[in-house]
């Protein structure tokens, strides 16, 4: 019988094939199961943040030494962070990679979060470069991809996965 | 007022401290007085010179350290900035860096922002940090040699009042670009 792999199994294995330095983040309900196999990781250690702005500061720390960092995070969470992505992560250039699960989707209706998303849109869309995954979905390239990218582009790339109408729930 | 006015500067309190150590730590500084402090009391390529938002240094140096678990590393933080990352002082006891140490260099002022004094002004910082990480971990900088110093447990905090500057600090003078490219080969040797 096949292990049936999750979401949140295949998030982790990309994080993992990306060799990344150290893992970052604050739990979002969507990230959950990939936050807590990146606890259980041998690998690297995760750093679990009290808030969101904490883990752009952790993760520029290492990439300040040349390392690999993976911030997790939900969309509201980045919001709070904007201010340390835009002076610290822009504006010193440095290639991690911030993987923001993109609540408010047409297929992920809570009330709580169609303003979340509309302020992601008008707010860091705008700023940063967002590549947009259904979370059900994941290429099993897609965290080393997005390294190769940052590191091309020397900034901070976004990462967002959201919940599509159609697709295997995603948590 | 007298006594205020004992208290070291900024600049020899940041030296005192970097001085406790047998080897140069990595020092990561908050944006604006800590920086140019920092320079001021000697640059140095493992200097990490923050550019923001303030409060940022701690957790900056809590990425450092995950990455560099056989280097010291030492964040300068005001306390104006500080206070707006309190809940980095949670981050770091929890994640227990045996690598870290933390310099609250306390003048009650926003030193960049003509001096108008910080919300945290009558704050015992010292029974904050021992909330954190005990009494054996926390301490003033008055009270440590580099003998004591050597066996203190970290993650560690070291609070150190300071008296206000008359003036800001000398102007940084180096770009973003210069600052992670110096500290990048600094951080590989």
């Amino acid at each position: 019988m096949s292990e049936r792999v999750t979401s949140g199994m295949k998030l982790f294995r990309s994080i993992a094939a990306a060799k990344p330095k150290l893992v970052t983040g604050v739990p979002d309900g969507m990230l959950a199961e990939a936050i807590m196999l990146c606890e259980a990781s041998a690998d690297f250690p995760y750093i679990a943040c009290a808030r969101e702005e904490e883990c752009i500061g952790v993760a520029c720390g290492a990439a300040m030494a040349g390392e690999r960092a993976v911030v997790m995070v939900q969309n509201a969470g980045l919001l709070n962070s904007l201010g340390a992505f835009a002076t610290m992560g822009l504006r010193y250039g440095l290639p991690f990679v911030v993987v923001v699960t993109n609540r408010g989707a047409l297929a992920d209706p809570n009330g709580y979060d169609i303003e979340k998303r509309e302020a992601f849109d008008a707010g860091v869309r705008p700023m940063a470069r967002v590549f947009d995954f259904d979370a059900s979905d994941l290429p099993d390239d897609l965290i080393p991809a997005a390294f190769k990218w940052a590191e091309a582009a020397r900034k901070p790339v976004i990462i967002a996965l959201e919940k599509r109408l159609g697709a295997e729930a995603a948590a | 007022m007298s006594e205020l006015s004992n208290l070291p500067s900024q600049k020899d309190a940041i030296a005192a401290a970097i001085a406790l150590y047998p080897a140069r730590p990595f020092a990561v500084s908050d944006i604006g007085s800590q920086t140019g402090w920092l320079k001021a009391a000697g640059h140095d390529a493992r200097n990490l010179y923050v550019s923001g938002p303030m409060g940022l240094a701690t957790s900056v140096a809590l990425g450092l350290a995950a990455v560099r678990p056989n280097e010291q590393v030492l964040a300068i933080a005001g306390d104006g900035a500080l206070a707006m990352n309190l809940t980095s002082l949670a981050t770091i006891a929890g994640a227990k860096p045996k690598n870290l140490s933390i310099l609250l260099v306390d003048n009650r002022v926003y030193e960049f922002t003509a001096s108008v004094p910080t919300p945290t002004r009558d704050l015992d910082w010292l029974a904050v940090g021992r909330a954190f990480f005990g009494a054996e971990q926390c301490m003033r900088l008055s009270d440590l040699t580099p003998e004591r110093w050597a066996g203190v447990a970290r993650p560690a905090m070291i609070v150190a009042d300071i008296a206000a500057a008359p003036a800001k600090p000398p102007a940084l003078g180096m770009t973003p670009a210069q600052i992670r490219l110096e500290f990048l080969k600094a951080s590989r040797s």
